[in-house]
């Protein structure tokens, strides 16, 4: 299988004198859930950015090679003044879907992520955990083949955090989607992905690779089985060590 | 709302009201003051009755003054905002020139703009249009701009077209600030076509309510000097009324300034 | 020796009287004028500078009006004492608002209120300005001796421009016309213009009101009517002195308190002054300065009345003006004196 996207030596520089990236390489393959872990300001986001086509880098080449993707922000980042319906429909707005024709679509992704019956419900009236399903039921109305994810749980509850984990999951299955998750937390990214990728600390690069090898579904269960534990306390001495290793 | 809320909101400004009539009335009575020092509320309010049908015109051309130079105002300041937001350089090019409209004393402007326009109410128009335009061009100059950085960056991805980015983002990002603008510039805008016409005058039929205060000041009718400046006050409170209602209309269900679950 | 002990105790009398009199506190009077210090109020300057008031034991404050100041209300709120009016419209609308002011003298017997138009436009005929397409008038006039012109001589809302002293539109538009003191104006588009404007004294064509009137409450003239004639009579003298004698001092205290105005402006208005017989003419000539004639206020309120600015009976003429203070022929001699120098 190609790889769905590549990164190859990537360099990323700002306008402010701040390096955010240096010689960053990595390659996820099609269908694949991995997760991007690194320490605060070690240019997570940016690697994001860079692959939807947001920013440019310095040096390297980016290569995407899905045909549509879709990005959910940390923030839920709806429309205030729309209701759900009419966020969710965005997209296909712009595309040039009317109302009418998109109504379809939109309700199947709001049943898709709970969302039935909200429809009409602002913003302002939904609670963190809504507002990002909508968020995602908005990526997901585009039907696209690569889903780039910034921290999109953050913000939440653990419950909630964990509802959404196993949601997300279900819906990488369902629509057969290649999953770019960048998270912070060493739980999330070992409960979720196939693969993490341990970031170092500014300029970044990956630094380590850690394949979590347990099989789908995965169940609440497991976040208390040995594995996992074992899982996560690699990954977590991989990033202790790529957070100390700050000379470049 | 509860009845508690309702009592609240409009029974105290009301008992307020009322009790600070009541109070003048009050004292110009037991001091026996003179009506043509301090006419009594009551002495106001059947000069007003009496004099209605002239002093009805003059609040009608008023209003229009007040209202044409606002839509005039929300026009230009909204198309001026936009040229700004879409170029810095246009911005920094034109914005002394709003900010020196903004700070120069319209009651100095007017004399000199009636000299070069023909038109006594044009004169009047564009007096009362330069002191409400700038509010909202700077307001919305803001809103403009402070369209949530990640949905600009979203409707990139989708690849939105300008347009689409204008009437579906910059539009509703800056709906707030531009209602804020309205706000601040509708009281304005009557302020200055009074004063404008209290400095400039009016003439004949094309007369507001200044020149009707001015007209009992030098006749020495001080309850109608007072009646007239009475709807002066009405109309000022109802354009603060109809712009709540509007902004609450727009606003109502999204806007942090106008939900009422978050007292 | 009886002689001269009487005459010796009439001399220490009046010595001692006249001493009384000089170190009496002088009685503190506040006189609003209706515009910025000009010729036309040159009067009352002149008895401020060369202490006529102090004479007769006032200490006068004049404070001058301006193009946006209005001075009346302050006379029936008790701010001031005295108020220069520019004619009896205002002393009628007073009376019939029941505002208790009263008229107690009239300095200008005619008032120098005129329409002002360029000249070889046509408009050397009164007639004529009716047609103008753009009348300058100011907020004052149009309130009063417009609506008369309107109903009077046929002068429409459609021509009327506001007015706000400066003299810019009426140069620019050959076809303007504009008000104007017969006395000022003409001298200032002289000096701006270059060009003599055709003037039209509202007087020769039915505007026969008094101008420059002193009105005083109605409680001053009842409770300290000797207060009222002693500065009637110092302005009477006042006016003779500006006019006939030496008026440097005045001028200059007006040229100072105005800055704008020049020593040649001020000259030539008192030139025209005495020209029109503005201050000393008809009446005045017989019985001082100040002279007023109930007869002619009554003509001048039947006029308006017929021009639809009142209704018949509307205005109490009793209670208009007060004639016991002038018509006493006061600065006569005074005038014949500086008349022989």
């Amino acid at each position: 299988m190609a790889a769905a996207l590549e990164l190859d030596a990537v360099d990323k520089t700002f306008a402010t004198g701040v390096q955010a990236l240096a010689g960053a390489s990595f390659a996820v393959q099609s269908r694949e859930f991995v997760a991007l872990l690194g320490p605060s300001g070690c240019g997570k986001s940016t690697v994001l950015r860079l692959v939807a086509g947001l920013d440019a880098p310095s040096r390297g080449a980016v290569r995407v090679a899905e045909a549509s993707l879709s990005y959910v922000f940390q923030e839920p980042t709806l429309m205030p003044w729309a209701d759900v319906f009419d966020n969710v429909w965005l997209p296909l707005r712009i595309g040039g879907l009317s109302r009418a024709e998109a109504r379809a679509r939109v309700a199947t992704r709001l049943d898709a992520v709970g969302l039935t019956g909200f429809e009409h419900a602002f913003p302002a009236e939904l609670s963190g955990g809504m507002k990002m399903r909508a968020s995602i039921a908005r990526a997901l109305v585009t039907q696209p083949s690569l889903l780039l994810m910034d921290e999109p749980f953050g913000a939440l509850d653990e419950i909630t955090r964990g509802r959404l984990n196993d949601d997300l999951l279900s819906w990488w299955q369902a629509n057969q989607l290649t999953v770019l998750f960048v998270t912070h937390s060493v739980l999330e990214a070992v409960y979720l992905s196939q693969r993490v990728l341990v970031m170092s600390a500014r300029p970044g690069c990956v630094a380590a690779e850690i394949v979590i090898d347990a099989p789908y579904p995965r169940s609440p269960a497991w976040r208390t089985s040995v594995h996992y534990a074992q899982n996560a306390r690699a990954v977590s001495e991989a990033l202790e060590a790529a957070s100390v290793d700050q000379v470049r | 709302m509860s009845i508690a809320a309702r009592l609240r909101d409009y029974g105290l400004p009301l008992a307020a009201f009322v009790g600070v009539i009541a109070l003048w009335e009050a004292v110009v009575r037991v001091n026996g003051i003179a009506q043509y020092i301090l006419p009594a509320p009551s002495r106001v309010l059947s000069t007003l009755i009496e004099n209605f049908g002239s002093l009805a015109t003059a609040w009608w051309f008023t209003i229009k003054i007040t209202f044409g130079a606002l839509l005039l105002a929300a026009v230009g300041g909204v198309l001026l905002a936009a040229a700004f937001a879409l170029s810095r350089t246009v911005e920094r090019a034109l914005f002394p020139f709003a900010i020196v409209l903004q700070v120069t004393p319209i009651v100095a402007i007017a004399p000199l703009i009636l000299i070069y326009v023909d038109s006594t109410t044009a004169a009047l128009l564009i007096c009362a249009w330069i002191v409400a335009f700038f509010p909202i061009l700077s307001n919305t100059v803001i809103g403009l701009r402070a369209a949530d950085p990640n949905l600009r960056d979203l409707f990139h991805l989708y690849r939105a077209t300008p347009w689409q980015r204008l009437r579906l983002l910059l539009v509703p990002s800056a709906l707030p600030y531009f209602i804020a603008g309205l706000k601040i510039s509708g009281g304005l805008a009557l302020i200055g076509a009074v004063v404008a016409e209290f400095t400039a005058g009016a003439a004949g039929r094309e007369t507001g309510l200044a020149s009707r205060i001015l007209e009992a000041s030098f006749r020495t009718e001080i309850p109608k000097m007072y009646a007239a400046l009475v709807l002066v006050s009405l109309t000022g409170v109802a354009i603060f009324l109809v712009f709540n209602v509007l902004s609450r209309w727009l606003l109502g269900r999204w806007h942090a300034t106008e939900r009422r679950d978050l007292e | 020796m009886k002689t001269i002990r009487w005459l010796s105790a009439l001399m220490l009398t009046a010595v001692c009287s006249m001493s009384v009199a000089q170190t009496a506190p002088l009685q503190k009077v506040v006189f609003a004028t209706n515009w910025k210090a000009q010729a036309a109020h040159g009067g009352f300057y002149q008895s401020l500078v060369d202490g006529t008031y102090r004479k007769f034991g006032l200490d006068v404050t004049i404070v001058p009006g301006g193009p946006q100041v209005n001075n009346r209300p302050l006379l029936p709120a008790g701010r001031i004492d005295f108020l220069m009016t520019g004619n009896l419209l205002h002393s009628f609308d007073n009376v019939k608002n029941g505002v208790p002011t009263i008229a107690v003298a009239a300095i200008f017997q005619k008032d120098p209120q005129s329409l002002i138009a360029h000249p070889g436009q046509g408009y050397e005929k009164f007639e004529a300005l009716k047609n103008a397409p753009i009348a300058l008038i100011a907020k004052d006039g149009q309130f009063s001796w417009w609506q008369w012109l309107k109903v009077q001589h046929g002068f429409r809302d459609e021509q009327l421009k506001p007015y706000n002293y400066n003299l810019g539109p009426f140069l620019a538009n050959k076809k303007a016309v504009q008000q104007g003191y017969s006395v000022a104006e003409p001298i200032y588009v002289e000096k701006q213009g270059g060009f003599k404007p055709v003037v039209h004294l509202l007087a020769d064509h039915g505007f026969s009101t008094y101008s420059t009137l002193i009105e005083a409450r109605v409680g001053t003239v009842r409770d300290k009517p000797e207060l009222v004639q002693r500065f009637v009579d110092a302005s009477i003298l006042g006016w003779v002195n500006y006019l006939y004698g030496n008026r440097k001092a005045a001028n200059a205290l007006m040229r100072k308190e105005n800055p704008e105005m020049t020593e040649e402006e001020l000259e030539a208005s008192v030139a025209l002054i005495r020209a029109q017989g503005v201050v000393d003419s008809g009446e005045a000539l017989e019985r001082g300065i100040g002279a007023m004639n109930r007869a002619r206020i009554r003509d001048f309120y039947d006029k308006m009345v017929q021009a639809g600015l009142y209704n018949p009976g509307e205005v109490d003429l009793s209670k208009v003006v007060a004639t016991q203070f002038v018509n006493r022929r006061v600065g006569i001699d005074l005038k014949e004196r500086l008349a022989a120098k």
